[in-house]
């Protein structure tokens, strides 16, 4: 069978013309049920390959520095970090704000091509809203660990109680409870309904009857009629409309933290496109790492195939574009405004002591995706893979240029300073690698990673009955 | 804890078998303090640590219990007195002597245990003004690590001893003693002015007719003493009117902070700076930056050694173009000295002869303590020829036939080497720590048989002496003193001593076996002439001075003054070789001579100028850093003499070439948590600078060689502790102008309102509506940059009044002070030439505030008087307020800053809190309130008298303190409301008011009077 789906691999690769990587001749009689097969085998085997056991090994390792880290922070106080006045927001605020834009790449790769009729993003669409979800997950660790009294981030929430406290509405921060939440809850649904038609499939193939309960369970109920599936299809469009808006929401709102501000280098029109921008960008980026181990280990080369890894390599180059000009725009609008504030702002973040972040940006995110102009560079996994982790990097490095270098030079000379991360620092950012990987590793292993139903419904294969006519 | 009585029959229910049998370890067991006797655990263990700590809880905790009335007046409440409401303060009038004068205080009380010190307008020490020190007192007053019960020798660590056991010892020293007239009996103490203890050094030396009384401080005026004496013939005390001057020159003083006087002469100098009544012009020639210095129209940075120069410069200059100048001795011929030579020095020198020579009558010459008596001397002869006497400055006879310091503690440690010391008594000084390092006390002291020290702390001297006995505080005792212009103030006992203390008083009337020991009967039979009546004398109490008592001034005559010889080091230029560098040594601002070193509150505040905490450093050029090598926060080794010290150098702007200041005070091994201890292994803060100090390097002096280590040292620091880079420094000199408006005398008659048109900004909208009216009250405040001399006397108010936590050199280090109220220090080029400015900043309350719009909890609010109110137990810590915070005064407890009070050693220092504070917990943001529990005492006061609060009825704590008087707050819809004048005034700015934050908080722009001709 192994045979079998290398040559298919090798036959759709070839076939990169127009956006379906699954143009061209079919794959063979039984590619439906190889899919179902090879979808469903990391599920089924009793063992993973050992690189899953490595990974989950290393994700558990950082998972649990990541917890400990928190305790510390709960025990002791935030001053485990070295956030401080001016820099009170650092690796915290980088860090939520990174996260949220890795979990944009799912939304619009789910919703948004969805509805554009990209069908390429089938094969990786799984991923991605996973990607999403975990990535959220992350994220919302840090607003709510990040402030000084983490017992209590529930105040942000309009919750009616007997102090007859109620949220501050003006800030952005309560903006960004809203935008959050809902984008946090419309993915998950997204997702969740996603894979119920996967579930079932995984539930009839399931020899143990634990598994088939589950599965049973959260396949609620998965027939595969006719009816099922229009329901199912039209909700799913619905759905993908109703998450539409969030993806441009949810990175604007969180960037409204920032331009709402006073302070110069965040107070700043550009900045919802331009996170928005850099989050797709960050998002592809992300999907890129995850996908290209993923298909590797677990033997679907022909189901997120070049064509789909070059795809995204474009998506990449474009965006990386996007916020390099709004770099560029950064600067000219400072200096445009004749605010003395501003302009030096970011002569600051250019050439003062920040300077090696604000080059690492540069590169990352600036030089490295231009790479892909070359087709031999997009259409090889593992540079694609280098890219991602670059990217990754330099996204990350550009929010912390964005709050760190603004917040430490701002308008009073008097209070200056310079922010140097403590070792709990350090281990909050990795461990919350830890947390994402390991809830991502746990996906491959007990999910369907691939939406099964959505890649057959673009195979060739779905259409032999009409294919000539159209 | 009765003794049990062997005699009384057995008890009918016992606590043991030996109890009942009454045997006699049982009745030791019960007369013993402590369960285990405090001898028998050796001295490092660690359990006598614990046991130590222990031990100090429970004293304190007794503290807690014993919120007590002085002893005199205890007196049960069967009724409630009158006047006394429970939880409201009363305030006490006393004064705290330092430096041999007097200052007045007040001091607020709650439940009768004192919580905040502030100035007493009446006192002509004070003038309604304190300084850092005074402040201080109450951490002082309440630190645990105080000295608590007497201790002696034994072996070769300490026993815990009693009052009585040192009272039976000396009734045996007594007698030795009187045998010989007290010939070998030295008292130890600093020069005070009290009658008291005059009048019991008289009483001590009838007893022992013998004895010799030695005055020593490490730091004192005795070079000011001699130098009157040279001009005049006699010691006479100077006192000057700066606000009357015109044109003052400054030589090398910081007479607004380091002087027993300060108080006042910074508040007349603040006068004297007010441009619209015809502004003084201040010159200052001075080898480091002084207070003085900071805010002087044109300042000339030159080595402390070549001020001498100067003066016979003056002299000879002076002498020659006023009249009767030649009746008055022959003048000073023209010295030939290198650095005159140079262009700027010259054109500087010549341009202030000219500018003194125009001011007859209005002009003073001040020189700093550490200068020598001849330069004190000239500019007394000087200020007579400028016909000043009389106008700016009088004179009042001064303590005649008082040795200087140096010379009296050579001549003690010599005779104590010599075995003619058999018995010495140290009042309240620290030899062994501060002695100059050639003299050798230390050693000295080892040979002496029976020492014993009276002492806060047990201390240095107190680890070396047979016996250490504890001193009670200031807060804690009478006493009496002269304020610097002779008039006569009284301290009184704000609470009986916490622990076994007694004052210096108490134990000299001991000494001498007098009849009545007390604090309160010694004053009493000192003064019994002039306030023998009780009327009288509660009155002096209460108002803690007796008006009118101020010494007459004498008519000065002034002497030939002979030609002073300069040296080759004092004729030389500019330019120093190492090797050949010049030391300055002078007491620090926060720690004096070092006694107040473990104060949190001190030892924590940053240097007015370095503004580095925790640490002194040595101050070095930039030009003369590059030369040596030197970087800056790195070790440096300092060589002089044969003595050796390894300091962080800090590369300071202002500090002449060639020319290395270091502070004083700094580096306590035996002191307590705060500053070091060595027995609990606990480092010092700081390095002791008395290492470099000899009698012959007393206060500056050359041959100093500076070796370079590279090492890297961290400093705490609050302002600009890393190195400020290119880009950092053009950020900064393009926007200070508009933060910190400043013009000239010129420029301010021209157009009064110049500093409001510094910054240019488009019409400003705002996205909110005004919260509130604020029709009822407005509060605002107002600060005159033209007088702050960024003495921090606020910034520690502020810390008193507010319980703002002090955090440590880890957590300043990393920018996590406390500080509600800072002071922005910057200096204009990097050069010796360089001046510096302060701007104090507070929280600036403004209308429109960025961090109110940013909170998701409501937790800062705007109330309807104006003030931005923070909501501590809402509050959640996302820090956002502070991120949007444009003036960064918004403060993050990034930890339990209070972890160390659940220790049971600090109980004592929780009596020190403000109770109409709240104590802010870990995770929540803090700042300035504008003091609102003061503002809402007034206003309860104003609504139940139904009436308006008055303007000056609320003083904010920072406004309180300043010497200067540099601080407003009021009312601004009070129209004859100072704050409303200042803040309508054409100098008043608003910082960044081009944000539209709108701030109730607005500075008056710095005007400076420079001469034309050095412009």
């Amino acid at each position: 069978m192994a045979a079998t789906i290398k040559a298919g691999a090798a036959e759709v690769s070839a076939a990169t013309s127009g956006l379906n990587p699954y143009q061209g001749p079919p794959v063979g009689d039984n590619v439906f049920a190889k899919i179902t097969q090879n979808v469903s085998r990391v599920m089924e085997v009793p063992k993973p390959p050992r690189a899953w056991y490595i990974a989950f090994g290393i994700a558990l390792t950082l998972l649990s520095i990541f917890g400990a880290c928190l305790g510390w922070v709960v025990w002791e106080g935030i001053g485990a970090w070295g956030n401080m006045v001016p820099v009170a927001w650092a690796f915290d605020i980088t860090n939520f704000v990174f996260w949220v834009g890795i979990g944009h790449a799912g939304t619009l790769i789910s919703a948004v091509l969805f509805l554009l009729r990209q069908n390429w993003r089938t094969a990786v669409n799984r991923f991605a809203e996973a990607m999403t979800i975990f990535a959220v997950a992350c994220a919302a660790i840090f607003p709510g660990i990040h402030i000084g009294r983490p017992w209590l981030p529930y105040w942000m929430f309009p919750i009616p109680n007997q102090m007859g406290m109620w949220p501050q509405f003006r800030s952005p921060l309560e903006w960004d409870v809203f935008a959050v939440g809902t984008y946090a809850t419309v993915s998950v649904l997204f997702w969740y309904m996603g894979m119920i038609p996967d579930f079932a499939t995984f539930r009839d193939r399931s020899t143990s009857t634990i598994k088939r309960a589950a599965y049973g369970l959260v396949a609620m109920g998965w027939r595969g009629s006719s009816r099922q599936w229009h329901r199912y299809e039209r909700a799913y469009l619905l759905l993908a409309a109703l998450a539409t808006p969030l993806v441009l929401s949810v990175h604007s709102v969180v960037s409204f933290d920032f331009a709402t501000a006073q302070l110069p280098g965040w107070h700043t029109t550009i900045f919802p496109p331009y996170f928005v921008a850099g989050a797709i960008f960050g998002g592809f980026a992300m999907v890129l790492v995850l996908a290209v181990p993923a298909r590797q280990f677990f033997g679907l080369k022909y189901i997120i195939t070049i064509k789909h890894i070059e795809l995204m390599a474009m998506v990449i180059l474009a965006t990386g574009m996007v916020v390099g000009y709004a770099y560029g725009m950064e600067f000219f609008i400072a200096w445009y405004s004749g605010s003395m504030y501003e302009g030096f702002t970011f002569q600051n973040r250019a050439f003062g002591p920040y300077a090696w972040a604000y080059w690492t940006m540069i590169f990352c995110n600036v030089v490295s995706p231009q790479i892909f102009w070359w087709k031999k560079m997009r259409s090889s996994p593992w540079v694609a893979f280098i890219v991602g982790v670059i990217v990754n990097v330099g996204m990350w490095f550009e929010r912390f240029v964005i709050i760190g270098t603004s917040l430490a030079r701002d308008f009073l000379p008097g209070s200056w300073g310079y922010f140097i991360p403590t070792p709990v620092d350090y281990l909050t950012l990795g461990g919350s690698f830890g947390l994402f990987f390991t809830l991502f590793l746990l996906f491959c292993r007990y999910l369907p990673m691939v939406a099964m139903a959505e890649v057959k419904s673009i195979m060739p294969e779905a259409h032999v009955a009409h294919g000539d006519h159209h | 804890m009765s003794p049990v009585d062997p005699k009384k029959k057995a008890p009918r229910y016992w606590r043991s078998v030996a109890e009942l049998e009454g045997r006699l370890e049982f009745q030791e067991f019960m007369e013993r303090e402590f369960a285990q006797p405090l001898q028998e655990l050796p001295l490092d263990s660690p359990e006598r640590r614990r046991f130590m700590q222990i031990a100090g809880a429970s004293l304190a905790l007794a503290g807690v219990t014993g919120c007590r009335w002085p002893e005199e007046k205890i007196l049960p409440y069967s009724r409630r007195p009158e006047g006394l409401v429970p939880g409201e303060a009363r305030h006490f009038s006393t004064m705290m002597e330092l430096g041999g004068a007097a200052v007045g205080l007040t001091v607020a009380s709650y439940d009768n245990r004192p919580i905040k010190v502030e100035g007493n307008p009446a006192h002509p020490g004070s003038r309604g003004g304190t300084s850092m020190l005074h402040q201080a007192g109450i951490l002082e007053l309440y630190d645990p690590d105080r000295s608590k019960a007497p201790s002696r020798a034994e072996g070769n660590g300490r026993a815990a001893a009693t009052w009585d056991a040192f009272t039976a010892w000396w009734k045996e020293r007594r007698a030795a003693l009187t045998s010989n007239g007290g010939a070998s009996l030295r008292v130890l103490a600093e020069p005070s002015s009290s009658p008291t203890r005059a009048a019991l050094q008289q009483r001590l030396k009838a007893v022992f007719p013998q004895m010799v009384w030695v005055d020593y401080c490490a730091v004192d005026d005795d070079n000011s003493r001699v130098g009157s004496t040279l001009a005049f013939g006699k010691p006479l005390r100077a006192h000057y009117a700066f606000d009357k001057a015109k044109v003052i020159l400054s030589l090398d003083s910081d007479f607004a902070v380091q002087h027993p006087n300060a108080l006042a002469w910074a508040r007349d100098l603040g006068r004297s700076r007010e441009p619209d009544g015809g502004m003084s012009r201040l010159y200052a020639i001075e080898s480091t930056f002084t207070h003085v210095g900071s805010i002087a129209d044109h300042r000339l940075a030159l080595r402390a050694e070549l001020i001498k120069a100067v003066a016979v410069y003056l002299d000879a200059a002076l002498s020659e173009q006023l009249q009767g100048a030649a009746a008055s001795g022959a003048p000073q011929p023209k010295p030939s000295a290198a650095f005159l030579e140079d262009a700027y020095v010259t054109k500087f020198l010549s341009v202030l002869v000219k500018d003194l020579v125009a001011a007859p009558g209005k002009s003073l010459i001040v020189v700093g303590e550490q200068q020598p008596p001849e330069v004190h001397a000239l500019a007394h002869r000087l200020n007579t020829l400028l016909g000043n006497v009389g106008a700016t400055v009088s004179y009042t006879e001064d303590e005649p036939n008082r040795a200087r310091s140096r010379e009296n503690i050579a001549t003690l440690t010599q005779a104590m080497k010599a075995k003619s010391v058999d018995t010495l008594i140290v009042l309240g000084v620290n030899p062994v720590y501060d002695a100059p390092a050639d003299v050798g006390f230390a050693e000295a002291l080892a040979g002496v048989p029976h020492s014993v020290q009276l002492g806060l702390y047990e201390d240095e001297t107190a680890k070396k002496c047979a016996w250490h006995l504890p001193a009670a505080h200031w807060l804690e005792s009478w006493g009496d003193a002269l304020a610097w212009d002779g008039t006569l103030s009284f301290a009184q006992p704000l609470i009986a001593p916490l622990y076994a203390g007694r004052s210096s008083i108490e134990l000299l009337a001991l000494l001498a076996d007098e009849p009545k020991q007390t604090g309160l009967e010694l004053l009493r039979t000192t003064h019994a002439g002039l306030l023998g009546d009780d009327r009288k004398w509660r009155k002096a109490i209460h108002d803690g001075l007796v008006a009118g008592t101020k010494v007459a001034t004498v008519p000065p005559a002034l002497q030939a003054i002979a030609a002073v010889t300069l040296s080759e080091r004092e004729r030389a230029g500019l330019e120093l070789g190492n090797g050949q560098l010049e030391l300055v040594l002078r007491p620090d601002d926060r720690l004096y001579d070092g006694r107040f070193a473990n104060n949190a509150w001190l030892i924590e505040m940053p240097d007015t100028f370095t503004k580095v905490s925790w640490d002194n450093v040595a101050l070095i050029a930039p030009s003369t850093a590059a030369r040596l090598g030197v970087e800056d926060s790195t070790l440096v080794k300092l060589g002089v003499g044969g003595r050796e010290l390894t300091i962080p150098a800090v590369i300071s702007p202002g500090q002449p070439d060639g020319s290395i200041f270091v502070q004083l005070g700094w580096g306590r091994t035996e002191s307590g948590v705060v500053a070091g201890r060595a027995a609990d292994r606990i480092p010092a803060s700081g390095v002791n600078a008395y290492a470099l100090r000899s009698t012959e390097l007393y206060d500056f002096g050359g041959g100093l060689q500076v070796t370079a280590t590279g090492e890297k040292y961290l400093l705490a620091g609050v302002q600009d502790r890393f190195v400020m880079d290119a880009m950092g420094q053009k950020g900064i000199s393009e926007r200070i102008g508009q933060l910190m408006r400043e013009g000239t005398v010129a420029e301010y008659e021209k157009a009064p309102d110049f500093a409001k048109h510094m910054v240019h900004h488009p019409p400003l909208l705002s996205l909110w509506k005004p919260v509130a009216s604020y029709d009822g009250y407005k509060w605002g405040m107002s600060v005159d940059l033209n007088k702050c001399i960024g003495c921090s006397a606020c910034m520690i108010a502020c810390q008193a009044e507010n319980n703002i936590p002090v955090v440590g050199k880890a957590a300043v280090e990393r920018g996590r002070d406390m500080y509600w109220l800072r002071i922005d220090r910057y200096y204009r080029g990097t050069t010796a030439a360089a001046e510096v400015a302060f701007q104090p900043v507070t929280c600036h309350h403004c209308e429109n505030a960025p961090c109110e719009q940013v909170c998701p909890v409501g937790a800062t609010m705007h109330s309807h008087e104006g003030l931005n109110d923070m909501v501590y137990n809402r509050c959640i810590g996302t820090r956002y307020c502070a991120n949007n915070c444009p003036y960064k005064v918004r403060k993050f407890n990034y930890f339990n800053f209070r972890e160390d009070m659940k220790d049971p050693h600090n109980e004592s220092r929780k009596l020190a809190y403000n109770p109409e504070v709240t104590i802010r917990s870990r995770g929540v943001m803090e700042k300035c309130t504008f003091c609102v529990q003061r503002i809402q005492k007034a206003k309860i006061k104003a609504k139940n008298a139904g009436r308006r609060v008055k303007d000056g009825e609320i003083k904010t704590a920072c406004e309180q303190a300043c010497p200067t008087a540099a601080i407003t707050f009021g009312d601004l819809n009070n129209g004859d409301a100072k704050v409303r004048n200042e803040q309508f005034h054409p100098r008043s700015y608003a910082m960044l008011g081009e944000l539209n934050n709108l701030p109730r908080l607005q500075y008056l722009a710095r005007i400076r009077n420079p001469n034309p001709e050095l412009a």
